[in-house]
């Protein structure tokens, strides 16, 4: 009963969040300025990855880390190439997602982003993926493809895909 | 990583070929010549290489960046960004279809993985019918296509299929499928399988390394970094076109650059969703509200099986064979039908077209050397119930397409998915996971088929992709149907043509590129000696 209340809550505030859109995100702390995350996004996107690189990046502490870290560099990289139009809807979808309000809106998550255990952020994009609401939907598959898209731009990542890189022409 | 290949654009650019634009320096405030056109892709380079045969000054316009074989590093991280529409990452207004298109010069030819047909008969015949387009048969189209193939070195491909196709093949003939080897326009082919990246042997006979090369030889004009941002149009006719420096990720410069191109006539190239858009954007006449609508895009779903030896999916050419088994089952215009083909396997393209995430996912990458995959690419726009989508503007001008996925097009997918994963298993995979966000890996057929029937078959659930962009433009024997004339011409604008795929009145039910080549063969040399009064013809 709880979470047939909570999931109706959701769609409330989730179809709120679609009609307001970036004017909601304007009143949030911005994620994406100056062609760069900003810590608000950097946040957010540090525990994305966690959860959906688990068993990708490195486990020992301080080597996650650095990946993390050249992860975020390269998701820079990536979100830059994107057409400003894009730019804009990734960075108000992180900065909606860095509020407490916009997060358990659409994620359903309760802990805050750098609290929140890889299970718990799991749980959550399990929840996004597979619900009726195409935002939340959406918003999964953007920040996992772009998750996937920056980390495996690495060359350093493909030794776990068994993957040779290009034939060599000389 | 070193290139040792000779480049023929960087040795073109050293003689002095005009090119402007990015890194090119900058362009003028105007120009005149005698013919713009807008794009520099399939119907681009064809139109180019016949207009300055005839003597006919011309100036194209591109939008990307001009890159050549030095730079293609077979790197997906830079080739997507570089070379694709919106860095590779395009989708529909829904985000339920992901769209790969080139933004370069060569356009789509540049990043294609060379897969050659012609217009499927059915498909001409359809239009005939449907859209008065009675010169549109096989006899009268075969002379374009014969002198495209010349040109273009389009041909069977004699080298072994790889394994990834190879196993297309022996599950089908499991099955009694029958499938056939694809024709290719490759001259001296290496084998590598990274045409998605650009061809770093210039094997590939893209528009980059045949048409547009012969045009700048004789003395086009190429405005790369470029974008076409709206006509200026009076009296039923277009007067000049005018474009801004952006770069590359399709802003505006700082210094907001324009360049004003006054022309004669005008060909517009710029692909299905930028053709329309640039109409759209240049509030061109539409009395029945036909520009934009009628987009296809062939939706395509995937299925990945993993074998108990190595695939290499990433080796040797992409798309070798291919079957069309289940576009003949049913009519044309009877439930879709759709087209088998086994794709190049990149981790970029791999993980982003996967689905799940976490310790799942990366189990499943760590098998990627034994993957094989299939694409399905259903045939749209033969039915009432699969009308496509319609290209209609952002408030920035950027173009977006809606295209609803209806439960006809889903139907089909699901049979889509049904065959593939059978054909797998009969191959011998010891897995398969097809593309929808709620289908588990399948290790037997048993599985897989009650598995598939219980899916909901819905949009963002189910994985859906597209490489085929058509229509929006489209070609019909009288004004109520259509945008532009049989003859390329816009029905209301005299001195506009439009020589690209979004012509085409319906998809075309097979890779659309020489589809192109051969329909912008026939109205280029027709409109060649209209503006010149000489007559031409392709490769001469």
């Amino acid at each position: 009963m709880q979470r047939r209340k909570l999931l109706k809550l959701g769609f409330a505030s989730a179809a709120a969040l679609a009609l307001l859109g970036g004017g909601v995100a304007l009143l949030h702390a911005p994620a994406w300025r100056n062609d760069r995350l900003t810590d608000v996004g950097r946040g957010v996107l540090a525990s994305i990855a966690r959860a959906v690189l688990d068993g990708s990046l490195p486990a020992p502490p301080g080597a996650q880390l650095a990946a993390l870290d050249a992860h975020l560099e390269r998701m820079d990289a990536t979100l830059r190439a994107l057409p400003l139009s894009i730019q804009t809807e990734v960075g108000d979808l992180l900065a909606l997602l860095a509020a407490a309000p916009g997060r358990l809106a659409l994620t359903g998550l309760a802990t805050d982003w750098p609290l929140a255990t890889v299970p718990q952020i799991q749980d959550a994009l399990q929840v996004m993926r597979t619900s009726r609401i195409d935002l939340r939907k959406q918003a999964y598959q953007a920040l996992r493809d772009l998750t996937h898209a920056a980390y495996f731009a690495s060359a350093e990542t493909w030794t776990q895909f068994g993957y040779p890189g290009p034939t060599k022409l000389a | 990583m070193t290139n040792p290949i000779a480049d023929p654009i960087a040795e073109g650019l050293a003689r002095g070929w005009r090119v402007v634009g990015g890194a090119h320096g900058a362009a003028p405030p105007a120009i005149e010549c005698d013919v713009a056109i807008v794009g520099s892709g399939a119907g681009a380079g064809i139109t180019a290489e016949l207009l300055s045969a005839a003597g006919l000054n011309i100036v194209i316009v591109e939008e990307g960046p001009l890159k050549s074989s030095r730079d293609f590093r077979q790197l997906e991280s830079e080739a997507y960004p570089s070379l694709y529409q919106e860095s590779a990452s395009r989708k529909t207004a829904d985000k339920a279809i992901s769209i790969l298109q080139g933004r370069c010069v060569g356009g789509s030819t540049t990043v294609n993985w060379t897969s050659s047909f012609r217009t499927p008969s059915s498909t001409l015949a359809h239009w005939r019918t449907h859209f008065g387009l009675l010169d549109f048969s096989d006899e009268a189209m075969a002379p374009w296509f014969q002198q495209v193939e010349q040109r273009l070195n389009i041909g069977p491909w004699l080298v072994a299929p790889n394994e990834n196709n190879e196993l297309l093949r022996r599950g089908a003939q499991k099955l009694g499928v029958t499938t056939a080897a694809m024709q290719r326009n490759v001259k001296g082919c290496w084998n590598l399988g990274s045409c998605g990246m650009g061809c770093p042997t210039n094997a590939k006979q893209s528009m980059l390394v045949t048409t547009l090369p012969t045009a700048l030889e004789r003395g086009a004009t190429l405005l790369v970094e470029t974008r076409a941002e709206r006509f200026e149009i009076h009296d039923g006719r277009v007067g000049a076109l005018n474009c801004v420096a952006v770069q590359r990720n399709g802003a505006v410069t700082p210094d907001a650059r324009t360049t004003r191109i006054a022309a004669r006539h005008f060909v517009l190239c710029g692909g299905a969703i930028n053709s329309p858009a640039l109409l759209l954007r240049s509030a061109a006449p539409d009395p029945r509200h036909r520009l934009g609508a009628r987009t296809f895009l062939h939706p395509v779903v995937a299925s990945v099986a993993t074998f108990d030896h190595l695939v290499a999916g990433w080796q040797g050419a992409p798309q070798s064979l291919y079957s069309d088994h289940f576009l003949d089952v049913d009519p044309i215009d009877g439930p879709i039908g759709y087209k088998l083909e086994a794709p190049p396997l990149h981790p970029l393209i791999f993980t982003t077209t996967m689905t799940g995430f976490g310790r799942d996912a990366a189990a499943r990458f760590a098998q990627f050397p034994n993957d094989h995959g299939l694409l399905a690419l259903l045939r749209d726009g033969f039915h009432d119930e699969s009308p496509g989508g319609q290209v209609r503007l952002r408030s920035d001008g950027s173009p977006e397409l809606d295209y609803r996925l209806t439960a006809f097009v889903m139907e089909g997918a699901r049979r889509a998915l049904l065959t593939m994963a059978e054909l797998q298993f009969a191959a011998g995979a010891q897995q398969v996971a097809v593309g929808h966000e709620l289908a588990p890996p399948y290790s037997r057929w048993a599985e897989a088929r009650d598995g598939i029937a219980k899916l909901p078959m819905k949009p963002l659930l189910t994985k859906v992709m597209s490489a085929h962009v058509m229509g929006g433009c489209s070609m019909a024997a009288d004004e109520r149907s259509g945008v532009v004339r049989p003859d390329g011409v816009h029905w209301q604008l005299d001195n506009l043509s439009v020589h690209d795929g979004s012509l085409f009145p319906t998809s075309i039910g097979a890779n659309p590129q020489l589809s192109v080549y051969g329909l912008a063969n026939k109205l280029a040399t027709q409109l060649a000696h209209r503006l010149s009064g000489r007559a031409v013809r392709l490769g001469a």
